[in-house]
């Protein structure tokens, strides 16, 4: 008597599952399209700057990377002034925003009142999104004669000191190395920051009255425990500022004063790849056209480098403390 | 038994009640008030805690026995809005007392959480480094110093092997047992316990239970609890709380058998809470 309604059930129940496993597996194609096209977008860039580069790269060979040579007129290129040019004014912009970016996350979640941390870090957010050429508006307009105005005591100051002083010699002209990593420090602040604030509040509260029950300081439970808690998130968030500052283009232009030159000193114009790029490529043809590419490649090169070698770190540092 | 003649009210049942009355207390609480911003937590708490015997803090969930706990090392001081008056009063100073050193009370009370935090380091340096805020140790002394903190809270033969592995890959009681050992190689006089074993199995608070009745020893305990068997297993003197006040505090044999106050008796036979 039921055994038909029975068996109109499990035929129904067989095809519900059949339709269920086809919708899966598409479901699962579609996810791995999607993931797919990151991979083609990486190495469809990747290969087009090889391939646009390539007549410099294989007709130039390691004098393309390691000469400062850049001339037009004889078609001499050599990339390693850009590259300098590029690393340095990074290597600035971190050394100056690391610590500020740290300082306020701290503040924001260890200090500040609590009607003082939303404002303060929406004005964080709001920094992160002005354009990148009103920072090189005002880097070129306000602070450039800004840094001009105080170079000569920088480098009455600091140029005397033996060895470190050379970085502090040279013209007060404002545009420069430094001027440009100082307007970089300003622009991946916010990011930074960003990133250490959103992973300090996700340290469980009972971590840290544990170690305050110690007897601690605030210093030690951020030096020992919040920040190795939060390691791999902070270290993402430094890179992924230095990779906006590897990468940033107008406000390095206005700033740097283009000039292809390797010196000691920082206050010294200078050129980074994305500006040199950005300078020339309207007039480049030929073979300049191809060295401007193949320093678009070099960018792809120099910022996979460094997250390589951050990776790396990461590994030595779980390595270290037992994990 | 000088005390019972002081005391001729008393009966001779409660000669070990008296004992413990007369001794010196560890921690006097004076009229103690607490407030979360507006909410008050604690109202004019006053009990003494006797040294070197196991206090039980008992009653039901956000009748204030943990903010009580809190109280006794400050750790309620690292967030803003939270704000205690009365006395506390430790060897007759006063804790609340701003003038008295933080970091000294945090190594003279130490305090174990309801859940196991070890630090992100090695089991070592979990040790090692709150001894290190306090003392400057040669390498020999501090790593006797671990060794025998390791020692105190049962865990040496587990983890002797292993001290430059992480931390937390510990068992939940070997790392609440971690935590004990951190909180005494700090040789701390008192040791605070918020609910140190909701967290575990049986077995682990077993060993728990065990290393808390060796401990008593040289430690003045006050562990709070929700698991009134464990008072009762443990503890030499019981507080009942309810609505952050607190109704009732005596030997914890009197309280589980013959507590004064109505309320104290629901408490215990389960008719609340």
């Amino acid at each position: 008597m039921s055994s038909i309604p029975a068996t109109i059930a499990t035929e129904n129940a067989d095809r519900r599952s059949r339709v269920d496993a086809r919708h899966d597996v598409w479901f699962r194609r579609l996810l791995k399209v999607c993931a797919l096209l990151v991979l083609a977008a990486l190495l469809g860039a990747a290969l087009s700057t090889l391939w646009g580069g390539r007549e410099v790269l294989l007709g130039h060979g390691l004098h393309f990377l390691t000469s400062d040579a850049w001339n037009p007129v004889t078609n001499d290129y050599g990339a390693w002034a850009p590259i300098f040019g590029t690393l340095v004014t990074s290597l600035i912009a971190l050394i100056l925003a690391v610590p500020t970016a740290f300082g306020i996350a701290l503040f924001l979640t260890e200090i500040a009142p609590a009607w003082l941390r939303g404002p303060v870090a929406m004005a964080i957010e709001l920094l992160a999104s002005i354009p990148s050429i009103i920072y090189g508006m005002w880097g070129l307009f306000v602070f450039v004669p800004f840094m001009a105005s105080i170079e000569p005591g920088l480098s009455e100051m600091l140029g005397r000191i033996p060895l470190f002083g050379k970085l502090f010699q040279g013209p007060p002209i404002g545009l420069g190395l430094l001027t440009a990593g100082i307007v970089l420090a300003v622009m991946i602040l916010p990011f930074i920051c960003s990133v250490m604030r959103e992973v300090f509040q996700t340290v469980p509260n009972r971590l840290k009255e544990s170690s305050y029950a110690l007897g601690s300081t605030t210093w030690e439970v951020v030096w020992d425990i919040v920040l190795p808690y939060t390691r791999s998130a902070v270290i993402g968030g430094i890179f992924l500022g230095l990779g906006r500052a590897l990468g940033e283009t107008m406000a390095v232009t206005f700033v740097l004063g283009n000039a292809y030159d390797i010196t000691a000193s920082l206050l010294m114009p200078g050129t980074s790849i994305s500006s040199s790029i950005a300078n020339e490529f309207n007039e480049a043809v030929g073979t300049h056209r191809s060295a401007l590419i193949a320093l678009g490649f070099l960018l792809f090169v120099v910022t996979f480098v460094v997250l390589l070698v951050s990776r790396l770190m990461l590994r030595q540092l779980a390595r270290r403390e037992g994990a | 038994m000088t005390e019972n003649t002081a005391l001729p009210n008393m009966t001779s049942m409660f000669a070990a009640t008296s004992s413990l009355v007369s001794m010196q207390p560890k921690l006097e609480v004076r009229n103690l008030n607490f407030r979360y911003g507006d909410f008050q937590a604690l109202k004019s708490i006053g009990m003494d805690i006797p040294e070197k015997k196991v206090t039980a803090i008992i009653g039901p969930s956000g009748c204030g026995k943990s903010t009580l706990l809190r109280v006794f090392n400050r750790i309620y001081a690292v967030y803003p809005g939270q704000r205690a008056d009365g006395e506390v009063l430790l060897d007759g100073e006063d804790i609340l007392d701003v003038g008295y050193p933080l970091h000294g009370l945090r190594s003279k009370v130490g305090m174990v959480f309801q859940k196991p935090v070890p630090f992100p380091m090695t089991i070592f340096e979990n040790i090692a480094w709150g001894i290190r805020h306090h003392e400057r140790l040669s390498k020999a002394d501090m790593a006797a110093r671990v060794e025998q903190a390791l020692r105190r809270a049962a865990l040496w033969d587990e983890v002797k092997d292993k001290l430059k592995r992480n931390a937390l890959g510990l068992s939940g009681g070997q790392q609440q047992r971690l935590c004990i050992a951190r909180s005494i190689a700090l040789k701390p006089e008192v040791l605070l316990l918020d609910e140190p074993t909701s967290a575990l199995d049986p077995i682990a608070t077993g060993r728990i239970e065990q290393l808390i009745e060796e401990l008593k020893r040289d430690y003045t305990l006050v562990i709070v609890t929700h698991n009134m068997q464990q008072a009762a297993r443990v503890s030499d003197r019981t507080a009942f709380m309810y609505l952050g006040e607190l109704v009732e505090f005596d030997d914890t044999e009197r309280i589980f058998t013959k507590p004064a106050k109505q309320q104290t008796e629901d408490y215990i036979s389960g008719r609340f809470g």
